[in-house]
């Protein structure tokens, strides 16, 4: 679906931790043409001098209902602003934006890994997997127990393995240090969070072939014919997809602001992304 | 219904009586053959379905009309004519004087179905460069008060890249596209443009002398006099094109250089560049763009903007386009005020992307409200009513 300028309605607005907001919207447009990965550009009020909308990923959507939820932590005035809506309260979006999560119609394993709020950008693509049929693990990593998101608000059919920095919750240490327990059993990876957490899974990636002594046989998964980088077709085959994150203006490809450096130069996160192939970024230029 | 054309005019300035007035009122002079008819309203609004963009706040003026129009009012509409001619001895007509700013609409198409291109009075494209240049390192933007920083770069895949994809598109849409370019010598510049030269679709060239965002060239044109001048009359010289320049805020006095730039034979003058500034990042250790240094748009720095305008509407007599924080038709009427008769919407359609046209609409229904056939009588009503008296006012708010 193209994007449009698209009025939706708040209809529910309810914290799930502290400072971390859902918010659902009637927006029937939204819902229907969304896929996991997009996103959406939200206008914020006016009257209080914020200039630029806020980028959201779509972290649900239900045809049926027609409704959409967000996921957001307040971090700003934006996000202040937004936690203030109301019922009833119409707000203007402009969506859906972005090239969604590409899964290969062969996967039957999806290793799905999110930090913190990234839980977001890859909510949906659980949601896809499900109604595919494809098994699903969800890693999630976060500061405390306090901060882990609650499962009740996963399908019931993914498997969630939950990893604290404090031990309080799960696996003590980084949730990147769970993938090696699950990188033989899965087909793809789809992950979202801090650039830190995406580089070293992206190294992981990179070494996977290797570990698991997998043999390059046939045509099979790279073999033969190399499709050019960031198509859709190469990322349907890429082992790991992130979900990259950058301060933007335009959101439509317009103003360059929300490049991130990729290996064939600077790509812009609203359209080439949000969502890339981990072979696509220069994964050097990021702190 | 045939519609009366009325033309604004900015060539004569030799006028006797009327020289009284303030310099900048444009002569306004009936016209019915001068123009190619244009289609300035191919639909009204209401025509299409239109969703609440949650804009209301921009329509401070009272003046739109939010429900379909009737048909007396269409018709009132109809007699009004926005358009304006930048470029009177080269021919740079716009229908409506509402353009949208260099950087921030990208090469027209990327907005898509969201805005309705051809109902903009013309388009700036991405500032374009005589080879491809991959920008600056990001993080390239954020918001700050009022206003956003930037510091692209200048990203762009360079003018023969720029001609091969987007010349065909823009060849064919009515609305005009002015090429913005930037480059590091007078060499380069002189030669993206005679590239652009003769190039269907291309129908002008803003000269970007005033990028904050680059290390080498750009901006040392914009803040030198004589170095204006002679980028100017190079490009003048290497092409037929109609001719804009676009000036930098950053410097101590605008006034020499705007003179400047129109001796060397500039059609028209774009007033401002972004102002340069900086923000820190969050953790307070390094600035928080990777350039350092961005450039601040937005409604922040709008005074800054109207002072400029008016301060070279006194000293030159080609017409300016402001440019500069605009979010509603007042900011446009403004600009119009200190002598502006066009202006660019930049920021503002970040949040509002149907903002430029509407803005079109809006201004169609002031005059029509103010009994007005075209915008021409808007244009210079709060500079001083005797030219040359108040050069030296402003110096008090210079930095």
């Amino acid at each position: 679906m193209t994007m449009r300028l698209v009025s939706a309605e708040l209809v529910e607005s309810r914290q799930i931790l502290p400072g971390q907001w859902i918010q659902s919207f009637n927006a029937p447009e939204l819902a229907a043409g969304s896929r996991a990965g997009q996103f959406v550009h939200v206008r914020t009020g006016d009257y209080s001098g914020l200039v630029l909308r806020r980028p959201f990923s779509i972290n649900t959507a239900d045809p049926a209902t027609g409704i959409i939820t967000l996921h957001f932590r307040t971090v700003g005035r934006g996000t202040e602003w937004l936690t203030r809506a109301r019922e009833g309260d119409r707000l203007d979006m402009l969506g859906p934006l972005g090239r969604p999560f590409e899964v290969d119609p062969r996967s039957r394993h999806l290793l799905l890994i999110a930090g913190g709020l990234g839980m977001a950008g890859i909510r949906m693509l659980a949601d896809e997997a499900v109604r595919d049929g494809r098994q699903v693990v969800v890693l999630f990593g976060a500061q405390s127990a306090a901060h882990v998101y609650p499962s009740s608000l996963l399908p019931d059919e993914v498997e969630y393995v939950v990893a604290t920095d404090d031990g309080s919750l799960g696996h003590h240490g980084f949730v990147t240090e769970l993938v090696t327990q699950y990188e033989a059993w899965a087909d793809q990876a789809f992950a979202c969070g801090p650039h830190a957490m995406l580089k070293r899974l992206a190294a992981l990636a990179a070494g996977r072939r290797e570990r698991l002594g997998v043999a390059k046989l046939g045509r099979k998964r790279g073999g033969g014919k190399q499709d050019p980088l960031g198509s859709t077709s190469a990322r349907r085959k890429a082992f790991l997809q992130v979900s990259m994150e950058q301060t933007m203006g335009c959101a439509v490809g317009a103003c360059l602001g929300c490049t991130v450096i990729g290996v064939d130069g600077p790509q812009r996160v609203c359209r080439e992304g949000p969502v890339f192939a981990a072979e696509e970024i220069a994964w050097e230029s990021i702190a | 219904m045939k519609a009366k054309r009325t033309i604004i005019t900015f060539g004569d300035m030799r006028v006797g009586k009327d020289s009284n007035r303030s310099k900048r009122t444009p002569t306004v002079r009936k016209d019915k053959t001068a123009i190619i008819p244009v289609d300035r309203f191919p639909a009204l609004p209401g025509d299409r379905p239109r969703v609440e963009t949650g804009s209301a706040a921009v329509a401070d003026l009272g003046a739109p009309a939010a429900a379909r129009p009737s048909m007396a009012e269409r018709e009132a509409l109809d007699r009004v004519d926005l358009s304006v001619e930048l470029a009177p001895t080269r021919g740079l007509r716009l229908a409506n004087p509402i353009m949208v700013a260099s950087g921030t609409f990208g090469y027209g198409v990327e907005y898509g179905e969201v805005v309705d291109v051809q109902r903009i009075g013309a388009i700036c494209c991405k500032g374009t460069t005589l080879r491809p240049r991959a920008g600056n390192a990001p993080p390239r933007v954020t918001e700050t008060p009022g206003g956003m920083l930037n510091s692209i770069g200048l990203q762009n895949p360079g003018v023969d890249a720029v001609i091969e994809k987007y010349g065909p598109v823009w060849q064919g849409w009515k609305v005009p596209v002015i090429v913005n370019i930037a480059g590091e010598s007078i060499e380069d510049y002189v030669e993206v443009a005679r590239r652009l030269d003769g190039v269907p679709g291309v129908a002008g060239i803003e000269l970007n002398i005033s990028c904050p965002n680059v290390g080498k060239g750009g901006l040392q044109f914009a803040i030198d006099r004589d170095a204006a001048r002679a980028v100017t009359a190079a490009v003048r010289r290497a092409t037929d094109l109609p001719l804009l320049v676009k000036l930098s805020p950053n410097v101590a006095d605008v006034r020499p250089i705007a003179k400047a730039i129109e001796e060397a034979g500039a059609d028209a003058i774009t007033a401002i560049n972004t102002l340069s500034g900086l923000a820190v990042s969050p953790d307070r250790t390094r600035a928080l763009l990777g350039n350092t240094f961005g450039g601040l748009s937005g409604p922040a720095i709008k005074p800054v903007a109207l002072r400029i305008v008016y301060e070279v509407a006194q000293v030159v007599s080609i017409p300016i386009v402001a440019i500069g924080g605009i979010t509603n038709l007042g900011d446009v009427l403004d600009f119009f005020a200190c002598g502006a008769v066009a202006v660019q919407v930049g920021t503002a359609i970040f949040a509002d992307p149907e903002l430029p046209v509407r803005l079109g609409e809006e201004l169609a229904a002031e005059c029509v409200r103010r009994g007005l056939t075209s915008y021409g009588p808007l244009v210079g009503t709060a500079l001083p009513k005797r030219a040359g008296a108040s050069s030296a006012k402003g110096a008090e708010y210079r930095p």
